[in-house]
C-alpha cells in the first residue's frame, strides 16, 4: 500500500474540515494510505510570508518537509498555495546546497533537519496520473452535471519548474471531470486567478473581491452547476467571497463551490454530510439535488 | 608528408611581446626574458613592445638569420589571434612555419590576473617554459595542396540562393542550384510589397528567377533535395535526389488545361492555405520553371488508382505517372547553403488563439491576402465573414524576444507590420490600425522615415505585449494589454488580429548532419566568426548566407549572398587549396581495426580500409581538422596527432609542473 504524508495546511482544518474528511475517505477507497503530519504548521503561504522573508519562508517549509521525511512518505497537498510553497521550497533546498545548510542551521533549533529526500505532490495530479482507472471503476456516472473547472495559479506556475500539463491551457482536471461522466463547461477567462492568492486577499480585499466577482460573472454565464476547484484557498475565496460580495455589494450569485475531493466523494457514493457539503457559506443543495435524491438536512 | 626531425642541434629564440601595456602592465617582461634565456636549448631571448607590428616581425627575422636560430617561441596573445602572422614571419626567415610555438601570456595570463602581478609573472614563466620544451620536440610539417573543382552547389532557391548563384555564374563558374519546392522564389515570392520602398516583391524577384533559369552556367535542380555529401573542400561529391513531378518538364508548356480538368481541390501552401490549388498545379503564376507538378498525396490516381484525367487532356502528352525519382551525382569545389527560414508556429502561443480563432492570422497570411495574385485578389477580408475589417491589430514579437519561445529578435517583423498597417490604411483610410510592440526596431536605411510616414497616416503604435486575445460569438476579438507607457491595463475590440510571427531556421537537420555543420544556440547555422568570417562555416569550402544564418531582411540577405559568392569564388579562382598538416596519422603496425576512431571522428575523416585481409584505419588528411578526438579514443595508441604528439604534450606538462614547483 502506497503511503503519503497528508499536508493539511491552514484552511482545510480551520475552515473546511469537510475537505479533510473527504480526502481521507476518497484516498482510502483508492487504496492509498495517508499519514498525518504531526506538528505540521502553515506551509507557509507563498504570497504573504514569501514576500516578506524568503529565509523564514524556506525554513518553515523545510520544517514541514522534515516532518514528512520522518514519516518516510512523500507529501500530498490539498491546496495550490501549499503545493506552490512546498514544491518550490523543496526544489530550492534540494538543488542549492548552501541554502540548505543555512536553513538547516536555523532548523536545528527545533531539533529537526531536512535532508532532501521528499517529493511534493498535488492531490489532483496524483489521482489523475496514478488512479484514473480506479476512479472510473468506483464512480457512479455524474451525467448531466455542468461543471466549471478552476485550476488556480500556483498549481501550474511557474511552468518551467512545475512541468504540469500546459500552463496556458491545462486539461487534466477537465479530463478527470469528463471521466466521471460530467461535462466540463468552457467559460470566459477560465484560467484567471480567483483573486485571493499572492497576499491579495490579506492586503486588499476590495481588489481580491473584484477579481472574484469577474470570475463568478463568467461562471454564471456558462450556466454551470458548480465551481470545481483543486485548492482550499480558491475554495474559500469563491465560497466566502460570494457571501462577502452579497454583504458589501448586494450581489447574489449562489453558485455552489466544490473541492475536487468532495466531488470524487460524491461520485463514489459517499454521504454528502461526511464530505462537509452542508458547511459551506453558499448552499450546495441545488447541486446535490441535481446529483442525487439525498439531501443534506 | 615529410616528418624528418632536424639534424642540427636545437637553437631556440624566445620573443616576448609587451602588447603595449596589455601584457607588460601585468607581467614583468624583463624578468620573463631573463628566465627564458636560461631554459634548455634557448640561444636568445628578448622582449619587444609590439611583436606583431612590422618592426616586431623584423626583430624576429633578423635574429633568426643573424644567430642561426632554428626554432622560434613567441610569448604573446592567443594563437587564435596571431599564430598565422608569426608562422609567416618564421617562414620568411627561412624556417619551416611549424617550428613556431606560441605561448599565450595575454588572454590566459595577463588579462585574467590583472591584479596579481607577481603570480602572473610566475605563470607566464611556466607557459614560456612549456612552449620551449614543446619546441624542442617540434618537427617541420608540409601543408597539403589540393586541386579545386571549378563548380559550386547552391542549396536553396530563395532570393539568397538565386543571388549567390548569379554572382558565381557571372564569374564563369558552373553552378548547381538545388531547390526543394517545385519553383524558385522562396518566401520572397510570397510577399506583396517590400518595405520601405513598397516595391512589388514579385516584380523585383521574378526577373532574377528567370535570369537564373536561363543562365548558361546555372543548372537548376528544382523539386530536388541533397541526399549525401562526401569528399572535402575542392572536391565535394554530392548526390541530389530529383523528386518525380509526374510531368515531363521538357514537354510541359504550362497551358493549364490539366489543372482546369483536375477534380481535386486542396489548400495551396503557397497561399498559406488561404487559397486552393488542384492536385496538379503550379504554385503561383510566375513560377520558375513554369512546369506543372502532380502532388501524389492528393492525386486520385496515386491514392486510389483512378482518374488520370490530366493525362487525357494534356495536348503535349507531358503527364507521366511512371516517372521515378532520379539520383544526380555532382562534383563541386564549394557549397553555399541558403536554406532560409520558416515562420514560427503561432499556435504554440495558445493565448493568442491562432488556429482557434478564425480572425487571427499571421503576417505571411496577410501578405498573401493583400497580394493582387493572392486568394482574395488583394482585398483585405477577414476569414470569418469575408468582410473588410474596420479595426486591425498587429501583435509584434510572436515567437521572438520571448523566454518561452525564442530569445532572439527576428528583425523583419516590425517593418513587415508597419508596411502592412500602411496597406490597411491605403485601402480604408478611416480604419483603426494599432501596432502593439515591445520596441519598434526600424534600423535599416529608410526604415525610420517609413515608420514616421505610416504614423502620419494615422496608424497608432502602443508599447506593450498583448497578454491575451479573446473571441466573441461574432468572431470579433478582444485584446487585453498593458500600455507600458501609461502603466494601465486595457481591453479593446478588433475585427482582425495579425500576428508578427518570428523567423525560425528551416528544418535542415538532415542536411546539417550530412555536412557536419554546427548551429548557434538559436538554432541557425553557425558562421565561422560573427564579425570577420560571417559567411564561412567551420567546414572549409562550405558557406552560408541569408536567413539560414540568422533572421534578416531582404537587403541584408542579398548582400550576404553576394558575400558568400565572393568567398566561394576566392577559393575557386585560386584553383588550389592548402590544408594544415596538423592532422592525425595512423601507425599501421599498432592499429587493430576496431573502428572506435571512425565513430569518434566528427568530421567523417577516418574510414576503415581492408588491406591484406586486415582492417586498418585511414585518415583523410584533407577532412581531418586535427582536433585529436580519435587519438584520445584509440585504445592501442596507434594514432599520432601531428604537432600535438604525446611526447610534445608530456614535455609541456612536465615543464609547467617543474616551473611551478620551483
Amino acid at each position: 500500500m502506497t503511503s503519503y504524508s497528508l499536508f493539511l495546511g491552514c484552511i482545510v482544518p480551520n475552515r473546511y474540515p469537510g475537505i479533510e474528511s473527504a480526502t481521507k475517505m476518497v484516498f482510502n477507497k483508492l487504496g492509498v494510505n495517508l499519514k498525518d503530519m504531526l506538528g505540521a504548521s502553515c506551509c507557509p503561504a507563498p504570497g504573504v510570508v514569501g514576500s516578506f522573508s524568503e529565509q523564514t519562508w524556506l525554513t518553515v517549509a523545510a520544517r514541514n518537509l522534515a516532518i514528512a521525511e520522518e514519516n518516510r512518505a512523500d507529501v500530498v497537498t490539498l491546496c495550490n498555495g501549499c503545493f506552490g510553497t512546498l514544491f518550490e521550497a523543496n526544489n530550492t533546498l534540494k538543488n542549492e546546497e548552501e541554502t540548505r545548510k543555512t536553513v538547516n542551521a536555523l532548523l536545528s533549533k527545533t531539533g529537526r533537519i531536512y535532508r532532501g529526500n521528499v517529493e511534493v505532490h498535488h492531490f489532483a495530479k496524483l489521482i489523475y496520473e496514478g488512479h484514473l482507472d480506479q476512479v472510473k471503476r468506483l464512480s457512479q456516472s455524474l451525467t448531466g452535471l455542468k461543471i466549471a473547472v478552476h485550476y488556480g495559479c500556483h498549481l501550474l506556475r511557474p511552468g518551467t519548474l512545475k512541468k504540469i500539463d500546459n500552463p496556458e491551457k491545462p486539461v487534466f482536471v477537465d479530463e478527470l471531470v469528463r471521466n466521471l461522466g460530467a461535462e466540463s463547461v468552457d467559460y470566459k477567462d477560465k484560467h484567471m486567478c480567483c483573486g485571493a492568492g499572492g497576499g491579495v486577499r490579506s492586503s486588499n480585499l476590495e481588489l481580491a473581491l473584484d477579481m472574484t466577482k469577474e470570475k463568478l460573472e463568467n461562471v454564471k454565464a456558462s450556466q454551470a452547476d458548480c465551481i470545481l476547484n483543486v485548492c482550499a484557498f480558491c475554495h474559500l475565496q469563491f465560497d466566502r467571497g460570494q457571501r462577502e460580495l452579497a454583504e458589501k455589494k448586494g450581489l447574489e450569485y449562489n453558485i455552489p463551490v466544490v473541492h475536487l475531493t468532495q466531488l470524487l466523494g460524491l461520485a463514489f457514493g459517499l454521504n454528502p454530510r461526511l464530505l462537509g457539503l452542508q458547511a459551506h457559506a453558499i448552499s450546495t443543495q441545488p447541486f446535490l439535488r441535481k446529483i442525487t435524491k439525498v439531501s443534506v438536512q | 608528408m615529410k616528418d624528418e626531425p632536424l639534424k642540427e642541434p636545437v637553437r631556440i629564440g624566445v620573443f616576448i611581446c609587451h602588447c603595449g601595456s596589455n601584457i607588460a602592465g601585468t607581467v614583468n617582461v624583463e624578468a620573463l626574458a631573463e628566465f627564458s634565456g636560461k631554459l634548455p636549448g634557448v640561444e636568445f631571448s628578448t622582449h619587444y613592445v609590439y611583436l606583431c607590428s612590422d618592426p616586431g616581425q623584423g626583430l624576429i627575422k633578423d635574429n633568426v638569420k643573424q644567430r642561426g636560430l632554428n626554432r622560434v617561441v613567441v610569448a604573446a596573445c592567443s594563437p587564435r589571434m596571431h599564430e598565422e602572422t608569426f608562422r609567416r614571419t618564421v617562414k620568411e626567415s627561412g624556417l619551416n612555419p611549424y617550428l613556431l610555438e606560441v605561448a599565450n601570456i595575454r588572454e590566459q595570463c595577463s588579462w585574467v590576473h590583472m591584479n596579481q602581478k607577481e603570480a602572473a609573472t610566475e605563470k607566464a614563466k611556466a607557459l614560456v617554459a612549456a612552449a620551449v620544451m614543446k619546441s624542442l620536440h617540434n618537427e617541420p610539417l608540409e601543408p597539403l595542396t589540393i586541386e579545386v573543382e571549378k563548380s559550386v552547389l547552391v542549396v536553396g532557391g530563395g532570393v539568397a540562393g538565386i543571388q549567390a548563384s548569379l554572382d558565381l555564374a557571372d564569374q564563369g563558374f558552373k553552378v548547381y542550384l538545388v531547390e526543394k519546392q517545385p519553383s524558385l522564389g522562396g518566401h520572397m515570392a510570397q510577399l506583396d510589397k517590400t518595405f520601405p520602398t513598397l516595391d512589388c516583391s514579385s516584380c523585383i524577384l521574378t526577373p532574377k528567377m528567370v535570369e537564373a533559369s536561363r543562365h548558361e552556367n546555372i543548372e537548376l535542380l528544382v523539386y530536388s533535395e541533397v541526399k549525401s555529401v562526401g569528399g572535402n573542400v575542392g572536391g565535394f561529391e554530392v548526390t541530389v535526389l530529383r523528386k518525380p513531378r509526374f510531368v515531363r518538364e521538357e514537354l510541359c508548356r504550362a497551358c493549364g488545361l490539366c489543372a482546369e480538368k483536375c477534380p481535386v481541390r486542396v489548400p495551396n501552401e503557397f497561399d498559406m492555405g488561404l487559397g486552393e490549388r488542384k492536385a496538379i498545379y503550379i504554385p503561383f503564376p510566375q513560377a520558375v520553371p513554369l512546369k506543372y507538378t502532380i502532388d501524389p498525396e492528393h492525386c486520385l490516381y496515386h491514392q486510389k488508382g483512378v482518374c488520370r484525367v490530366c493525362e487525357k487532356f494534356c495536348p503535349e502528352k507531358a503527364v507521366d505517372f511512371d516517372q521515378k525519382p532520379v539520383e544526380v551525382k555532382l562534383k563541386v569545389g564549394a557549397i553555399v547553403i541558403a536554406t532560409g527560414y520558416e515562420p514560427y508556429d503561432c499556435s504554440q502561443k495558445y493565448e493568442y488563439g491562432y488556429g482557434r480563432y478564425k480572425n487571427v492570422i499571421t503576417n505571411l497570411e496577410f501578405e498573401r491576402m493583400v497580394s493582387a495574385s493572392g486568394p482574395t485578389y488583394g482585398q483585405i477580408l477577414r476569414p470569418s465573414d469575408r468582410k473588410p475589417p474596420r479595426r486591425v491589430a498587429f501583435l509584434q514579437c510572436v515567437g521572438s524576444r520571448d523566454v518561452n519561445s525564442n530569445k532572439y529578435c527576428s528583425r523583419i517583423c516590425c517593418m513587415a507590420s508597419v508596411k502592412q498597417a500602411h496597406q490597411v490604411k491605403e485601402k480604408d483610410p478611416s480604419s483603426d490600425v494599432v501596432i502593439f510592440y515591445t520596441d519598434l526596431r526600424c534600423f535599416g536605411k529608410g526604415y525610420e522615415e517609413f515608420l514616421e510616414r505610416v504614423q502620419g497616416e494615422g496608424v497608432k503604435v502602443v508599447r506593450g505585449r498583448v497578454a491575451e486575445v479573446l473571441e466573441d460569438v461574432s468572431g470579433n476579438l478582444r485584446l487585453r494589454y498593458e500600455n507600458t507607457y501609461l502603466g494601465e491595463v486595457f481591453e479593446e475590440e478588433f475585427d482582425l488580429v495579425v500576428l508578427a510571427a518570428g523567423l525560425i531556421p528551416s528544418d535542415v537537420e538532415e542536411l546539417r548532419t550530412i555536412l557536419k555543420l554546427s548551429t548557434t544556440p538559436d538554432g541557425f547555422l553557425a558562421e565561422a566568426h560573427p564579425k570577420l568570417r560571417p559567411v564561412e562555416t567551420f567546414t572549409d569550402g562550405i558557406y552560408v548566407c541569408g536567413t539560414a544564418q540568422g533572421p534578416k531582411d531582404i537587403p541584408d540577405t542579398v548582400a550576404q549572398a553576394s558575400a558568400a559568392a565572393s568567398r566561394a569564388s576566392a577559393l575557386l579562382s585560386k584553383g588550389v587549396v592548402t590544408v594544415e598538416p596538423i592532422t592525425a596519422e595512423v601507425d599501421e603496425d599498432r592499429c587493430g581495426g576496431c573502428g572506435l576512431c571512425v565513430q569518434a571522428c566528427f568530421f567523417n575523416a577516418i574510414e576503415l580500409e581492408v588491406r591484406e585481409g586486415m582492417k586498418r584505419s585511414k585518415v583523410n588528411q584533407v577532412l581531418c581538422k586535427g582536433c585529436g578526438v580519435c587519438g584520445a579514443t584509440c585504445p592501442s595508441g596507434a594514432i599520432k596527432m601531428r604537432h600535438f604528439t604525446d611526447e610534445q604534450l608530456k614535455s609541456e606538462v612536465e615543464a609547467i609542473l617543474s616551473t611551478v614547483r620551483r
